[in-house]
């Protein structure tokens, strides 16, 4: 009997089992609903975002989100050109907003997306082949996840400079050592069940069992982790502008209004509230979407 | 007679021949050997892909030392007398050497990194100690009542504030709570600059606000596991119905059974988490401005102190690699229901 390996979705525990369905009526529609909700509310939100940012700004012409005209500092929400306002210099705050989310989920949907195909292809090979490869190939995840993220974050703005590719670069450097050690865990589980034996006795070559058999069963696990990485690394990605080594300012980046809110915190806090309370929302949502997903492919384990 | 023969054999000296090959060969021992050999390997990896970063930066030490006017014959010479002018492998054996000697060398400014560690290394741990524990007491209070009653009202705001509390990042709710503890309510101060010399009451006042934003993650965190946790065994195991079937009260099976059982896998998250913790009190440090090694990390960085930030990362990779081990420890080795399966296959 195989000791179950806490791997990295064992780790941010999901909710419980859903209670079963009940047989009858309104409790029964009311369940369902529930569940549909349940996805589609955090889908719509997470959705909604990414539409803000990456296509509104083709439709509507927004006003600059780096250059602000000093006169109309610290404007008010809904103030005429400016909708939620200006920021103590004069920079509209929804298009600084827009163009932050925009860098946000480019470096994040970037990272995770690269993290996926080398971690995961590095992953399933070292769980699939196993032998001496995998054992050195786990050693090395475990020295790259024990790394200290600052520090290799800094040594790549210091070094290259500070710009959206290097802190996506750097960022790289964890994502690709977790999916590498959940893809392993997740190839290791059900390597030996009875479908994988029966593919590897028909005779079919490895990377091909590996394309068609193990790939299709562990996606579920990887979506939702995904999921759940692109929120932590969206935060990631905001506390690396805050600290100054991400996307330098002018250039609008949630990170980067946070710490100018921070500023004149105690005589307007409403700078830091904004971008700070958009940015929970959105990990929020990425985390109830990847947690009911997780609840309803799950199961299948 | 078989049985009187092998009772003769066992001699006095036989008998703890054979007692220690049976500890020498026990599962556990290997276990912890291997676990050992492999973490010490990953030190090592994270100290030497450490100076291999640091090296590639363009290292301007000996330049920021002396100032504008220092001429190339100047720079030249300090960067030969603090030995920046040696190949790689040489300067990295000689920090090597002299760290297995128990000396981290001296930083930019003169001082021993060993000192600048004993001075900074304490106050982090105690604020780490501090988040940790407050947030695994409350996690286990909260997961308890909800655990009691499934759907009941701990339940479901348990279930609220761990999600806010698992997509907050810890340097939003510090500045969260600094608006609202500090600036509106006057509570706690915003810097903590003295933290860790002084009385009790000065810990908690100024400690407070650091371990609270490190804490609320944790907690929401460690609810989440606990409750699914405890829900899972008081659904599934065979123990609990025997229990309540004694007469045991709801309670007591929840706290004196299940929630033993569980304990096993919240140290084991706290354990394997132990890195990223250090990381994210760095940044917390930085904001309440606390003298730990966090924002002793983040003040060499940027100042390229090499000796310092070597220290500091040896350091940091030896926590975590301490955490994971303890965390392989315990699920591998302590936890009896392994270790007798284990036996029993």
């Amino acid at each position: 009997m195989a000791v179950p390996v806490p791997d990295a979705t064992t780790l941010t525990p999901g909710p419980p089992p859903l209670p079963p369905l009940l047989a009858g009526g309104r409790r029964l529609r009311a369940q369902r609903a529930g569940r549909w909700l349940r996805l589609w509310v955090p889908a719509a939100v997470v959705i909604l975002v990414l539409a803000i940012c990456f296509l509104l700004p083709l439709v509507i012409t927004l006003p600059s989100s780096t250059n602000g005209n000093i006169l109309q500092a610290g404007d008010p929400p809904f103030s005429p050109g400016h909708w939620l306002g200006t920021d103590a210099v004069g920079v509209d705050i929804f298009s600084q907003l827009v163009y932050g989310g925009r860098v946000a989920f480019e470096v994040s949907l970037a990272v995770t997306g690269i993290g996926l195909v080398a971690g995961g292809l590095l992953g399933v090979a070292a769980g699939y082949f196993g032998g001496w490869a995998d054992a050195i190939l786990s050693r090395l995840l475990d020295i790259l996840i024990a790394f200290p993220a600052l520090v290799l974050a800094l040594a790549i703005a210091e070094g290259l400079g500070p710009n959206e590719f290097h802190e996506i670069l750097a960022l790289c450097v964890f994502s690709i050592p977790s999916f590498g050690r959940l893809t392993r865990g997740a190839t290791l589980v059900i390597r030996d069940h009875p479908y994988m034996v029966a593919a590897r006795l028909s005779g079919t070559r490895g990377w091909r069992v590996i394309a068609r058999h193990v790939l299709p069963n562990i996606m579920p696990g990887i979506v939702t982790f995904s999921l759940l990485g692109v929120g932590l690394l969206i935060i990631l990605d905001g506390a690396l502008d805050y600290l100054g080594w991400g996307i330098q300012p002018p250039t609008a980046s949630w990170g980067n209004m946070i710490y100018n809110g921070y500023q004149v915190m105690t005589a307007q806090p409403e700078y830091v509230l904004i971008p700070s309370i958009v940015l929970v929302i959105v990990v929020v949502a990425l985390n109830l979407l990847g947690d009911e997903l997780r609840v309803r492919w799950g199961g299948q384990q | 007679m078989a049985l009187a023969q092998q009772i003769q054999l066992q001699g006095s000296d036989a008998g703890a021949r054979e007692r220690a090959r049976r500890i020498a060969g026990s599962p556990a021992l290997i276990v912890v050997g291997r676990r050992l050999l492999s973490a010490i390997v990953v030190v090592w990896g994270v100290t030497f892909m450490t100076f291999v970063v640091l090296s590639a930066l363009p290292n301007d030490t000996a330049q920021v030392l002396l100032g504008l006017h220092a001429t190339p014959a100047d720079v030249a010479r300090l960067n030969h007398a603090l030995g920046l002018d040696e190949p790689f492998p040489v300067r990295y054996w000689h920090w090597l050497v002299s760290v297995l000697h128990g000396n981290l060398g001296t930083d930019l400014e003169g001082a021993s990194v060993n000192s600048q560690l004993a001075q900074h290394l304490p106050v982090t741990m105690e604020l780490l100690a501090y988040a940790l524990v407050g947030s695994v007491v409350l996690a286990l209070i909260v997961a308890v009542l909800a655990a009691r009653k499934p759907g009941g009202i701990a339940d479901r705001v348990s279930t609220a504030i761990s999600l806010l509390g698992l997509s907050a990042a810890p340097y939003v709710v510090a500045l969260l709570l600094i608006i609202v503890a500090s600036v509106e309510l006057n509570l706690f101060p915003v810097q903590s600059n003295s933290l860790g010399s002084g009385s009790v009451l000065s810990f908690v006042q100024q400690g407070t606000l650091p371990a609270a934003s490190l804490g609320f993650p944790l907690f929401a965190i460690f609810t989440r596991l606990l409750r699914a946790d405890l829900l899972d065994q008081m659904q599934r195991e065979d123990y609990i119905v025997t229990a309540k079937a004694k007469g045991i009260s709801p309670w007591q099976v929840l706290v004196r059974h299940a929630l033993r059982n569980s304990l096993y896998n919240l140290i084991t998250v706290i354990g394997l988490n132990l890195g990223q913790l250090i990381g994210a009190l760095a940044i917390i440090e930085t904001i309440f401005s606390v003298p730990g090694i966090g924002s002793e990390l983040l003040t060499a960085l940027g100042n390229k102190d090499i000796p310092l930030i070597e220290g500091i990362t040896l350091v940091f990779a030896v926590v975590t690699v301490l955490g994971n081990l303890l965390a392989d420890l315990m699920y591998a080795v302590l936890d009896p229901r392994i270790r007798h399966g284990r036996a029993q296959s």
